[in-house]
């Protein structure tokens, strides 16, 4: 009786394993869209047949176990480009906001300065006209207003920058935490011989998440996954994590700070912590300073040819803008110091009716300022500025994702859940399941026959 | 070859370009730009600022012109007025001076000359839209009748000139102020007049000879004058041809930076109209195959 004991417990087997693989090949078509899982494949293995004293014994097939299917490779560049696209998404939506104020709406400073032109030019026609003197000076209202508006313009979108840091950090700290639990998960499983599974997945998927909010590398040890910042700052450790800190800095900017208390705000890269910092500190400080330069530059300048000039009562021109001391605050705070029309000083002679000084003031926009540059050439470069560096961003990051695309097709070919492959398998193990079965009935069907043998 | 299994993010990526591609055509049709914010052309946002400066200085230039050009044209046509008028004076004076006239005739002729110089004066003195023509920079009538004074008047406006911009880096004097329109180091036309007038009245012909010659003299002197004003006008006219070239050019230039061609866009339009359904179509037609489809229920 031995060898059909032999069958019936390898029969026993292959219904094991067929049914093993079955509830693998359902766990993967449950999972098909669970973000982040990666596709497991049941190991089997023969178990080795002996034959002694023409007998058979052994045989049949073990179930080993589960073979996750993650891409590590593929992984860590998918995080990378992750980081550098949430970066180049914050840039460029900070930027696609910004760009509004540079737009022509009427009431931007390429408009404003438009209209303080024209008004000019027919002041030139008609010098003693209160109606054009009234013009000009609310042409030169409406050029004050839109620096105004440029400037607060750019500074919204950098306190905007600045609520994502702190935000981004937040964030950052509660993923780091959930990362370095996870890791030690792994790392038990991985240390008692088990596949990580589910959890790795889990982890990988936060730590994408974690990419997505800043630059990272990545190194494997024993205890599993260290994470530091793109400059070295330790974000996780094994199973221990360490917070960022903000506080608020001399600039009233919230700095990042490592848990050392080491600043580290200007080493941050990627992410939508890196974007946001680079926004904040880079890319609208350059803007508002060639937006500053310029008010000051062409208020200064009309100032001064309308001191050289004589206004309708006969004295001598007033400052007609008036500029903040400190040049940081210049297109912000700039505003025309006059309300009376008849102080413009058209005169360069002092009779009521002369235009002589209105030639001067109009070659204030035409002449080069102190930059080198006339007011619409600095302004025009400043449209230029923002207008390439958002087209810039927009480009960048469509072209990220195109290879982000290509990553995460690589990764799901790798690892993803194939419907088709499951719906196969699910029919070869039900196949599988249905002969082993067929092998514990015929064997019944001996034993069965053996003992009618004996009656 | 592994392919990946879940097209889901192809698929969205494929819609969204397509999605997008529309956006923009139809952002193109509804505003007839190609330009719409600084990023979808940097270089030509950059180059309208100037395009936006100069074609508001151009519309303004043009309207100054048309101010400055009736101005010098009234002027033109008050100086052809004093013309008329120093001629009849003339021929009043030749008329004084033949010697023949009887007293009270005398004083007819002297009374009818005065009237010539009131209606002079009063030519000096015209304005335009509350401006003095022939006044400099001043703000009331330049020439009062005044018999104390030797030449018979006075001036009260200014010396200055005024040039009004019509073009960049271009400016047109459009006046000349009444003490160079009317008087000169040898011609004085009021002065005349007035000379004329004492002259008849005091009856002696050969004084009234030399007085009718110093107003015929005028009358050369002031079309000189009005010389002035007739290039002006012409200066003025073929500015504003200029002007109107420049506002062409300046319009074409804008529609080149960031217009758009209404046939092109439309065109763009339709095309992204019809990637976007394909786009879509294909997806509604491979996102529900799988082998599943095609396997008949277990029995």
């Amino acid at each position: 009786m031995g060898g059909l004991n032999t069958s019936l417990s390898i029969g026993m087997q292959a219904l094991d394993a067929a049914q093993g693989a079955l509830d693998v090949t359902s766990h993967n078509i449950a999972n098909a869209n669970t973000p982040g899982y990666s596709e497991e494949v049941v190991q089997l293995s023969a178990n080795s047949m002996t034959m002694s004293r023409g007998q058979v014994s052994g045989g049949g097939v073990t179930l080993d176990g589960l073979q996750g299917t993650q891409n590590q490779l593929i992984n860590l560049q998918i995080q990378q480009q992750t980081s550098l696209q949430s970066s180049t998404n914050t840039q460029s939506a900070s930027l696609q906001q910004m760009q509004t104020f540079f737009t022509t709406t009427g009431t931007d400073v390429a408009s404003a300065l438009t209209a303080l032109s024209s008004s000019l030019v027919a002041l030139s026609a008609s010098p003693g006209s209160s109606v054009t003197q009234q013009s000009v000076l609310a042409s030169g209202q409406n050029l004050a207003q839109a620096f105004n508006t440029t400037a607060n313009g750019l500074t919204s979108a950098q306190s905007t920058a600045d609520g994502l840091v702190t935000e981004s950090v937040a964030q950052i700290n509660t993923l780091t935490q959930q990362i370095g639990a996870l890791n030690g998960q792994v790392a038990r499983l991985t240390a008692s011989g088990q596949s990580g599974g589910a959890v790795e997945d889990q982890l990988n998927q936060s730590v994408q998440q974690l990419s997505q909010l800043t630059g990272i590398s990545i190194t494997q040890s024993s205890d599993g996954e260290t994470i530091t910042t793109g400059s070295g700052t330790p974000l996780v450790m094994g199973d221990q994590s360490f917070s960022l800190q903000t506080t608020t800095g001399s600039d009233g900017f919230q700095q990042v700070l490592d848990f050392n208390g080491k600043d580290i705000t200007n080493s941050i890269q990627g992410g939508q912590l890196g974007g946001a910092i680079q926004v904040r500190d880079t890319t609208v400080p350059g803007l508002l300073s060639q937006l500053n330069t310029l008010a000051s530059q062409f208020a200064n300048s009309f100032n001064a040819v309308q001191a050289g000039g004589i206004d309708s009562n006969g004295n001598p021109g007033q400052n007609v803008f008036t500029i903040p001391i400190n040049l940081a605050d210049a297109a912000s705070g700039i505003s025309v110091a006059i309300t009376n029309p008849a102080l413009i000083a058209v005169s360069s002679v002092g009779s009521p009716n002369s235009n002589g000084n209105v030639a001067s003031l109009s070659a204030v926009l035409t002449t080069a300022l102190p930059s080198g540059q006339t007011a619409a050439m600095a302004y025009a470069s400043l449209v230029f500025d923002v207008g390439s560096q958002a087209a810039n961003a927009s480009t960048q990051s469509t072209a990220i994702g195109e290879n982000l695309l290509q990553l995460t097709n690589q990764l799901g070919a790798t690892s993803g859940v194939n419907i088709n492959d499951e719906t196969a398998n699910l029919i070869r193990f039900q196949t599988a399941y249905e002969a082993g079965a067929r092998i514990v009935s015929t064997i019944q069907q001996l034993y069965a026959d053996t003992m009618n043998m004996m009656t | 070859m592994q392919i990946n299994p879940n097209i889901t993010p192809t698929i969205l990526s494929d819609m969204n370009q397509s999605q997008s591609a529309l956006n923009t055509a139809l952002q193109q049709v509804a505003t007839g730009l190609s330009v719409n914010v600084p990023s979808d052309n940097p270089t030509a946002s950059a180059a309208m600022v100037q395009n936006t400066i100069d074609t508001g200085n151009v519309d303004q230039y043009q309207q100054n012109v048309n101010t400055v050009l009736s101005t010098v044209q009234s002027a033109s046509s008050v100086l052809s007025n004093v013309v008329t008028a120093l001629t009849r004076a003339v021929s009043l004076g030749t008329e004084g001076a033949n010697g023949t006239n009887s007293a009270a005739n005398m004083q007819a002729i002297a009374a009818q000359v005065q009237g010539v110089f009131s209606s002079v004066v009063s030519l000096a003195n015209s304005s335009v839209g509350g401006t003095f023509l022939f006044g400099g920079n001043g703000t009331t009538a330049p020439y009062t009748a005044d018999s104390s004074a030797s030449t018979g008047y006075t001036y009260t406006g200014t010396n200055d000139v005024s040039s009004v911009a019509v073009g960049n880096s271009l400016s047109v004097q459009v006046n000349l102020p009444g003490s160079q329109v009317f008087s000169s180091s040898s011609n004085n036309v009021l002065g005349s007049l007035n000379a004329l007038v004492t002259a008849l009245q005091g009856g002696n012909s050969s004084a009234i000879s030399t007085a009718t010659a110093a107003v015929n003299s005028s009358i050369g002197f002031v079309s000189q004058q009005q010389a002035f004003y007739g290039n002006a006008e012409n200066q003025l006219n073929s500015q504003e041809t200029s002007l109107q070239q420049d506002t062409v050019t300046l319009a074409s230039q804008a529609t080149n930076l960031v217009g758009i061609n209404l046939a092109t866009a439309a065109t763009n339009l339709t095309q992204a109209e019809t990637e976007n359904s394909a786009a879509m179509a294909a997806v509604a037609k491979v996102m529900p195959n799988t082998l599943l489809n095609y396997l008949s229920p277990p029995a």
